[in-house]
């Protein structure tokens, strides 16, 4: 008999999370009654139609807005009650963002996009440099570091992002759309990046996607219809 | 990367956009502190001006200052002479000029016209209180040494005499006793004080003729001329409790002309002031509020990122404080040329309202006004840009990340 699995706990669980929206005069309700709970190291995609909800899932899962009701757990901590400060802090170390757009700084070099995130945590400066060196290797962009976002490719720059998301090693990257803008051969490359370095630093992916060529790399996939999740 | 470079790469995003707000802050701090500088140097002139014209501090008897006189030099100074003696033995002191003030009528023979006049040792004078009268005829000294007593004539009175150097006039007063008397005296010179007013009525004459005049042996006061104008307040107050039975008066408590340029310049140049405040902060807001806009997504994305609210408004504000550094360094450097370039253009302003003689435009400069200027300049970019940067900071992200 094999030893059984060892269980692994959620890093992000939503009980009940609804979200409404105003919209003139009506009240759009962008999420009704989602559970979702997310394991550890798991690459989990959601998928489904725009204007389906799921870009709001992942903005309550990435702390970026609040939820009308239910509870949300982090790593085991309830963060609906906390204020915006303290869900500033909380994505500040343990969240990744990787986004559709890339989203870089474009005054910031290469090197300086990624070592941010670590700038923010207040590391010091050579634990700073090594984590910086170490990530651009990882994504193949060592020797771009000194360029500039928009000397870049498309898919260049997103290795950068992802390597912005998780140079400081998150407990949780939320990526909305991340192969969106790339080319078949690009998103591939960006999805196999995604799970190599995702494992390498222990990280677990939330993903917004209408992409097959991405959830088809994914553990889990789970539909967005109308605010409600499949 | 550090956070000033980071400042400074974001001032460079829209170059010709950054370039003009500096322009304008180059601009303003130039035109701040080189119309201070002007009010300095005019501050300065009639500083110096009023405090030689009526001497550092003047020593006269209390009632002097306090009643008006009933005949002339009565309450004059009998013993001026011991107290010049004295008041020279302090190091300090560099002259004690004595002077009688007197008025009546000067004659041709012909016509009579009151006059104002003083008595004076016209050289010491002059040597103290530089070139105060403008000779325009003759010479400020006596025609005949040792001859008949002389006078200077204003040049308005002159000319209404039909005098000049070496004509005979009569001078005739009331004595301190009340009585009259007439003094026979030469024109020695024709002279301007630059004000057309006093010209009109204006005769200098030495202390013996004015007390020959007045039939006294007092003055009406003695002027004490200091090594330096910054030394009146202490001076003074070591001399006037030390002699009580006399009324010790500084140059500032006679000075009125130079109290109400002063206060008419600090409003005019505090109105400018204030206007260009205005103009450099509504320019820097603008910048500043574009690049806001410009860069919501960015914000968002920080935001995202871990960044505080705080955080990112510190960022614009280091942006405008750079802006701000850009214009005060350039403004200061620019006002420090025309400070040293205005004696070489020899420029001139036209007579202040009263007078017949236009002055030197020049421009002081001064360390004080400009670190003040130059920081008020860096402290309103960057309050201009922690304004503007402060709601676009608290923009929910999800909406700053889906701004286009």
């Amino acid at each position: 008999m094999s030893p059984a699995a060892p269980i692994r706990p959620p890093v992000i669980e939503l009980r009940g999370v609804s979200k409404h929206y105003r919209l003139g005069e009506s009240d759009v309700a962008a999420l009704k009654g989602i559970d979702l709970a997310v394991a550890a190291g798991a690459f989990v995609a959601i998928k489904g139609p725009s204007g389906s909800g799921k870009s709001t899932l992942l903005n309550i899962c990435g702390l970026l807005d609040s939820l009308d009701g239910g509870s949300l757990l982090l790593d085991g901590e309830e963060m609906a009650a906390r204020d915006e400060t303290a869900r500033t802090l909380i994505r500040r170390r343990r969240i990744g963002f990787i986004f559709q757009s890339y989203n870089l700084v474009p005054v910031m070099s290469v090197r300086d996009n990624v070592d941010y995130p670590l700038l923010l945590a207040d590391l010091p400066l050579a634990e700073r440099r090594r984590r910086v060196d170490a990530t651009l290797e990882q994504v193949g962009l060592a020797g771009l570091a000194d360029r500039l976002p928009d000397q870049l490719s498309g898919g260049q720059r997103q290795r950068v992002a992802i390597a912005r998301a998780l140079v400081k090693s998150p407990t949780l990257v939320i990526a909305d759309e991340p192969t969106a803008n790339l080319d078949t051969a690009t998103a591939t490359q960006v999805v196999d990046l995604m799970r190599q370095l995702g494992a390498s630093h222990g990280a677990t992916f939330l993903i917004a996607t209408h992409d097959d060529r991405m959830t088809a790399h994914c553990d889990q996939v789970r539909t967005m219809t109308d605010g409600v999740l499949q | 990367m550090n956070a000033l470079l980071m400042a400074w790469k974001n001032v460079r995003r829209n170059r010709r956009r950054s370039l003009v707000t500096i322009l304008i802050a180059t601009v303003g701090c130039t035109a701040v502190l080189v119309a201070s500088g002007f009010a300095l140097y005019t501050y300065e002139m009639l500083r110096e001006g009023a405090a030689r014209e009526v001497g550092h501090i003047t020593l006269a008897s209390k009632s002097y200052f306090e009643r008006d006189e009933e005949t002339p030099l009565q309450y004059g100074l009998p013993d001026y002479r011991e107290l010049t003696a004295k008041l020279t033995q302090d190091k300090r002191v560099r002259r004690v000029l004595p002077r009688v003030a007197l008025s009546g009528l000067v004659s041709n023979g012909d016509k009579s016209v009151i006059f104002l006049g003083t008595g004076a040792d016209i050289e010491a004078e002059a040597a103290e209180r530089g070139p105060f009268l403008q000779l325009k005829e003759g010479s400020l000294t006596r025609a005949t040494p040792g001859g008949p007593a002389s006078i200077l004539l204003g040049t308005d009175l002159a000319r209404s005499l039909g005098a000049h150097p070496g004509a005979g006039l009569t001078l005739l007063a009331t004595t301190t006793a009340g009585g009259i008397n007439a003094v026979d005296v030469v024109v020695a010179g024709i002279v301007s004080t630059g004000w057309a007013e006093l010209d009109k009525r204006l005769i200098y004459t030495d202390v013996e003729t004015a007390q020959h005049l007045l039939v006294s042996d007092r003055v009406s006061s003695l002027a004490v001329y200091l090594d330096s104008t910054d030394l009146a307040p202490t001076v003074l107050a070591e001399l006037a409790p030390a002699d009580p039975a006399h009324a010790y008066k500084p140059w500032w408590e006679q000075a009125a002309y130079y109290h109400s340029v002063r206060g008419l310049y600090n409003r005019i140049f505090g109105l400018l002031g204030l206007i260009i405040a205005v103009l450099v902060f509504f320019s820097v807001s603008n910048t500043l509020a574009m690049a806001v806009v410009e860069r919501t997504r960015e914000i968002g994305t920080l935001r995202a990122l871990g960044a505080l609210p705080g955080e990112i408004v510190a960022q614009f504000v280091r942006e405008g404080a750079l802006i701000g550094i850009v214009g005060a360094v350039a403004g200061t450097l620019i006002a420090g040329l025309v400070v040293l370039a205005l004696p070489y253009v020899g420029l001139q302003m036209p007579p202040p309202p009263g007078r017949s003689e236009g002055y030197p435009l020049l421009v002081n400069a001064s360390l004080p006004l400009y670190l003040f200027t130059s920081i008020a300049m860096v402290a309103l970019c960057a309050a201009a840009a922690w304004i503007v940067s402060r709601k676009a900071a608290q923009k929910p992200i999800v909406e700053a990340l889906g701004h286009v």
